[in-house]
């Protein structure tokens, strides 16, 4: 079924693919539309069916990416899974919370328990809060990452324990120092299966000599302090499923991850450490997400759904008002140029490039992950975001830059075609994307230069031209918003 | 065909490990794929490694007593290098016959490991392939690839003349889908892993359809995406079952004869390494290899077992009966044999 779409509703639709999404390609775009928006967000919010190609396929003939221990093969392996999902929230979920829960291969040396973290946001990254954050806790990758193999009865580790409240639940200003010393005892015992061995292989940093063995969570009843415990005013003996229990009833709890949510989908908020002192942006805005937290029983799809409908995100305002992250930037070209059959080559170039626009996947720089925002700018980062854009975008062999040619060919029907249709063409092709006036009359200008091109059969002059426009628009600023 | 339990008869006992990830070069493998064991023993294994260690990828000669002897070939495209390789066989001369699925040839070594020659032009034509991944030759001395992409198997001269070829893609009698490794028993028969087919199959010497083996699933005598095949002078027929991190023997006729899981020990030059390394050797001491995992799929439980299959790839026979089981996720061989 094929509608008449307002431009509005146009626009609205493709500012819920950028932010749910990494963006649409025209065919994406129209069947959104004929869906309507919020049938569009249900199926966004519900999954299924996501895989590109099927895992077999994959281990079979990208073997570095069956054992996943290689930190090369595994951030390629996400590249292309966000490049040719079907569930795009889905990986943008776990990007989100791959942010929010920082964990980082550099310490942790094999990608692997980093990848299988990735796979448990995947699992539980819309469903209960709750579960989520007794599965973070549990998490082998986390559990070594903030060093809870060394949290013992006799003698506390308080990095979980304070990471937990400060980073990953409240935020600061919401519990005690001696809140974390309580909430540290809880988590005693929880580590991984024989802690020794793995922690010097980690330490040591060597696959030999069989290759590295992944992690499992195993709780030591041994190594546990079951000792009566006052946390954040409730006693008891409490474990660390107790302590999770307790931070998901306070207040302070989905207005601290409804904050994140509204920071990574709807506008660039200041970074984490300065949340304690500068209040958010639409306080309105967070206190209907926590209030859908507490509704729905701690679903992160609920607070999701909230965000999604409300008018906060919809709004004017709201469009074009992120930075876009290297990924988001990288993931969006790839889907929008198309042809990414297999995990080629080009995945693992796509992760470098990422991590040199400064978003090394699986390396998030600190247990605060990336600010975002303006600190994804800066000139060597920009430079490398145009040229990977312009190289991928400009490449009139992929199929989505083919298919665009295709349809300005066709509806010319080989007459000249005006600059300001190719111009407007190819803006509704990166984005749909909104320049101000003063770009687009550039972009008019350079597109003059093409008036004699024949639009008739097949040119090479007409490739070359669309080539150029997209890779100038590229180099635009508003094609670093999203 | 019947995947019924056999009466438990067979039995397998294992005799070794040889191995070790030669992530950084050196003696041992990294990510093998494939081997061929040669009549007095001396034993080949391609390894494909990766991008970040393409100085490993080869073929290293090593045998079951742990001598290592080094590697032919090395990456590249020019004459005996390789890029991805996929298969190994020897000829009745111990010529050894390299498959590489990138390049789409097949490259020839003397038994010295010279390079002799190479053939081979990708395509869907007669003769022609697209992912060569199994190599074996049949009882007329001619080599058998496995042309995977095109779901065939083609029959070629050693010097690489095209003669016959049999197979098409599909699910049916004598149809395959991505077929990997390929056998011939001693009466000529020519056994297929139907990779996605999840089975095997056994074909008369001229290709023709004979039977098929296993069906999709965990369970005694079934498969999930089989990747190698060997068959005994009984008729008893050996598979990695790949999907399943596990080693599925069966009689002449698919019936479940036994499996195995693996548990692999220290190679001598795994244990040297820990002799070097005080501190990983003195945390061993307190490791426990084997545990009960929390997680239902296989691939993760051998991800985290060491002595298990991690990704067998390839099992072999040699001379003398042993089964040699080659693991790409452990960067070694483990070795079987009856009692």
């Amino acid at each position: 079924m094929t509608t008449v779409q307002s431009r509005q509703d146009t626009e609205l639709m493709a500012h819920l693919l950028r932010r749910a999404s990494f963006g649409a390609t025209r065919a994406e775009l129209e069947r959104a539309l004929d869906q309507g928006y919020e049938a569009t967000v249900e199926e966004l919010l519900n999954p299924r069916d996501c895989d590109e190609l099927p895992y077999d396929l994959i281990r079979r003939y990208h073997i570095e990416q069956s054992t996943l221990r290689n930190q090369t093969g595994a951030k390629a392996q996400w590249i292309y899974r966000m490049a040719t999902t079907r569930c795009p929230l889905l990986e943008k979920v776990t990007l989100f919370w791959h942010r929010v829960f920082a964990t980082a291969a550099t310490k942790l040396i094999q990608a692997r328990p980093v990848a299988n973290q990735l796979e448990m946001f995947r699992q539980y990254g819309m469903g209960s809060f709750r579960d989520l954050l007794l599965e973070l806790s549990r998490d082998p990758a986390m559990l070594m990452w903030l060093d809870n193999m060394d949290n013992h009865r006799s003698s506390i580790n308080e990095n979980y324990g304070r990471e937990i409240l400060e980073l990953f639940s409240m935020g600061v200003g919401n519990y005690t120092e001696q809140d974390i010393k309580e909430c540290a005892r809880a988590f005693t015992g929880w580590s991984v299966v024989n802690p020794d061995y793995m922690t010097i292989k980690m330490r040591n940093n060597t696959a030999r000599p069989y290759g590295y063995m992944s992690w499992q969570f195993q709780y030591d009843a041994e190594d546990h302090d079951s000792g009566v415990k006052t946390f954040l005013g409730e006693t008891g003996r409490f474990d660390g499923s107790d302590v999770v229990d307790i931070i998901c009833k306070q207040e302070a709890t989905p207005r601290f991850i409804a904050r994140h949510l509204y920071h990574f989908f709807v506008a660039d908020d200041v970074p984490v450490p300065q949340w304690p002192y500068t209040p958010p942006k639409d306080p309105e805005a967070i206190e209907l997400m926590a209030q859908a937290y507490f509704e729905s029983g701690y679903e992160i799809r609920a607070m999701l759904r909230t965000m999604f409908n409300s008018n906060f995100f919809k709004a004017e305002e709201a469009r074009f008002a992120r930075i876009k992250s290297p990924s988001e930037m990288v993931v969006g070209a790839l889907r929008v140029a198309g042809g990414l059959d297999v995990p080629s080559p080009e995945c693992y170039e796509a992760a470098k490039i990422c991590s040199y626009m400064g978003q090394d996947l699986l390396n998030p720089p600190s247990v605060e992950g990336w600010y975002g925002g303006p600190d994804w700018i800066n000139t060597g980062a920009y430079v490398e975001r145009v040229n990977f854009a312009s190289r991928i975008l400009g490449d009139t062999e992929k199929p989505g830059v083919r298919a665009l040619i295709d349809r300005i060919a066709r509806s010319t029907g080989g007459a000249d075609i005006p600059p300001e249709r190719l111009v407007d063409a190819c803006l509704e092709f990166v984005g749909p994307m909104s320049v101000e006036e003063e770009t687009r009359q550039s972009l008019i200008d350079y597109a003059g230069r093409w008036r004699e091109i024949s639009w008739r059969g097949e040119s090479d002059g007409r490739n070359a031209a669309i080539a150029a426009l997209l890779q100038l628009m590229v180099t635009t600023q508003e094609y670093q918003l999203v | 065909m019947s995947t019924a339990t056999g009466p438990k008869t067979f039995e397998l006992e294992y005799v070794d490990t040889v191995g070790f990830a030669a992530d950084q070069g050196g003696r041992g493998f990294h990510l093998p794929v494939a081997m061929a064991i040669r009549g007095d023993g001396r034993i080949y294994v391609a390894s494909r490694s990766h991008a970040e260690a393409l100085n490993i990828v080869g073929i290293q000669i090593v045998s079951l007593q742990h001598d290592f002897y080094g590697t032919i070939g090395g990456y590249g495209r020019g004459d005996g290098q390789m890029v991805s390789p996929t298969a190994l066989a020897l000829d009745s001369d111990d010529n050894l016959y390299l498959a590489d699925d990138a390049l789409q040839r097949i490259t020839v070594y003397d038994r010295e490991g010279r390079f002799l020659s190479k053939w081979g032009s990708s395509g869907a034509g007669d003769g022609e392939i697209d992912g060569p991944s199994g190599l074996a030759f049949d009882g007329d001395g001619n080599l058998l690839v496995v042309d995977h992409m095109n779901h065939r198997v083609q029959r070629f001269t050693r010097e690489g003349r095209y003669l016959d070829q049999f197979g098409s893609f599909g699910n049916g009698d004598g149809q395959l889908n991505r077929p990997w490794g390929i056998a011939v028993s001693a009466d000529d028969h020519i056994y297929v892993a139907d990779w996605r087919n999840d089975r095997i199959q056994k074909f008369a010497p001229d290709g023709g359809f004979v039977a098929r083996f296993g069906s999709s699933g965990d369970g005694d005598g079934q498969l999930n995406r089989p990747s190698g095949v060997a068959v005994d002078c009984d008729g008893n027929i050996y598979v990695t079952d790949w999907g399943n991190q596990r080693v599925q023997v069966l009689d002449r006729d698919g019936r479940s004869l036994t499996g195995l899981r693996g548990q692999a020990t220290l190679s001598p030059w795994a244990s040297e390494y820990l002799e070097a390394n005080a501190d990983e050797l003195r945390a061993r001491e307190t490791y426990e290899p084997v545990y009960r995992v929390d997680t239902d799929d296989p691939h993760e439980t051998s991800a985290r077992i060491e002595p298990y299959f991690w990704d067998p790839v390839a099992v072999v026979l040699d001379a003398k009966g042993k089964l040699y089981v080659l693991e790409t996720g452990r960067h070694r061989f483990q070795v079987y044999r009856r009692p």
